[in-house]
């Protein structure tokens, strides 16, 4: 085992820590989160996911989980072979989570420092959108193997896009890649559909010098598959959408090797 | 600017009454505690730099007894910056890697 990325104990036995991010809401950051971390799983690795939307979480209903008595409840949680974390899984967090930035940094340390991850390949973080506090926290906290940008083809989703681009270079965080989601929509007349347009994913990596990690078209499958709370990875492995998630997991860990951003050095005092 | 080619710490270390740093690039810089400690880049410190001088503002009993600024720890903060706490208990200043290139002098 190489050293942890991170002079943070609880993840010193997690080989890679990869932030999903994007600058804008509804591109499907979590469906990418969840998806990504069971293909990885399913590739053979460790994974944990932790669901940093503190104002938003929605990994314990894609994985069919519910509310926790944190008392007795071991977190992280495990599903489907995943360690999971989530505010979603405290009772409290259904009542609707009104919370100040300092608050949600504190939460998402407390994900990152407090919660025994243990021995993982990978952990796979589902960040809320935009670039404040949370982001911030993580960057501060972990030393991230890099960040995977979403973002749906259309332009008012790329200029968001490439603010959370930004920010990871601000921060000094390898950017692995990006990763177009609702690319297109194959329907029953076997037609292509472009909905909300098409390409602008690989546009961005291209303008921005980062690798396109791929595609995921849109299938009425994901969402039912994420409400019934087993990732289309899971319950379709045959699908296009399925496919293209393998596919990704297979660049994701090719860029993940690749990244080995060295850890600044420890300061002798 | 790919990461790999970024500006980048190789060591740092005490030296007296300061900081050495040697740099990914040949340079070895150096920076006093007082001048860390004086440029802190935190909100408040911020805010403080920007107030005028108040020559009656009375040192609290830590400050006092914490005397020069000294470092009680100085951990790397993500890929991006280093977070001293000092031995007056502040804690909230992250220097950033091109803040500590900025201050610190070659020698």
């Amino acid at each position: 085992m190489q050293p942890g990325p991170t002079a943070n104990p609880a993840l010193d036995g997690v080989r890679h820590i990869i932030a999903i991010a994007s600058g804008k809401g509804g591109v499907g950051k979590s469906t990418v989160a969840a998806n990504l971390a069971l293909a990885l799983q399913m590739h053979g690795q460790r994974v944990g996911l932790m669901d940093a939307d503190i104002y938003g979480p929605s990994i314990p209903m894609m994985f069919g989980l519910g509310h926790v008595d944190p008392h007795t409840a071991n977190f992280p949680v495990q599903k489907f072979g995943l360690k999971l974390m989530s505010l979603g899984f405290l009772p409290d967090a259904g009542k609707g989570v009104l919370l100040r930035g300092p608050m949600v940094a504190k939460w998402v340390g407390t994900f990152l420092t407090q919660i025994n991850w243990g021995e993982l390949d990978y952990l796979v973080i589902d960040m809320p959108p935009g670039t404040g506090d949370a982001q911030l926290t993580l960057c501060q906290t972990a030393r991230l193997t890099g960040a995977i940008i979403v973002t749906t083809p259309q332009d008012v989703s790329l200029i968001d896009a490439v603010k959370a681009l930004n920010m990871f270079r601000q921060l000094r965080t390898p950017v692995l890649g990006v990763i177009e989601n609702m690319s297109y929509f194959i329907g029953d007349d076997g037609k292509r559909y472009e909905i909300f347009r098409y390409g602008g994913g690989r546009k961005l990596a291209t303008e921005t010098g980062v690798a396109f990690l791929g595609e995921v078209p849109i299938d009425p499958r994901v969402s039912q598959s994420g409400d019934i709370g087993e990732p289309i990875v899971r319950t379709h492995g045959d699908t296009p959408v399925a496919k293209a998630y393998f596919a990704i997991a297979t660049a994701v860990i090719d860029a993940a090797a690749r990244a080995g951003s060295e850890a600044l050095p420890e300061v002798q005092l | 600017m790919s990461a790999g080619s970024e500006l980048k710490p190789t060591a740092l270390c005490r030296e007296g009454d300061g900081l050495a740093i040697d740099w990914n690039d040949g340079a070895r810089t150096f920076v006093a505690w007082r001048t860390l400690r004086k440029a802190c880049p935190c909100a408040s410190c911020n805010e403080e730099r920007q107030k005028p001088p108040d020559p009656f503002r009375l040192v609290s009993d830590q400050e006092v007894q914490a005397g020069a600024p000294q470092p009680a720890k100085m951990v790397p903060r993500g890929h991006y910056a280093y977070q001293i706490v000092w031995n007056d208990g502040h804690d909230t200043g992250i220097y950033t890697i091109e803040l500590l290139r900025g201050l610190s002098a070659p020698r």
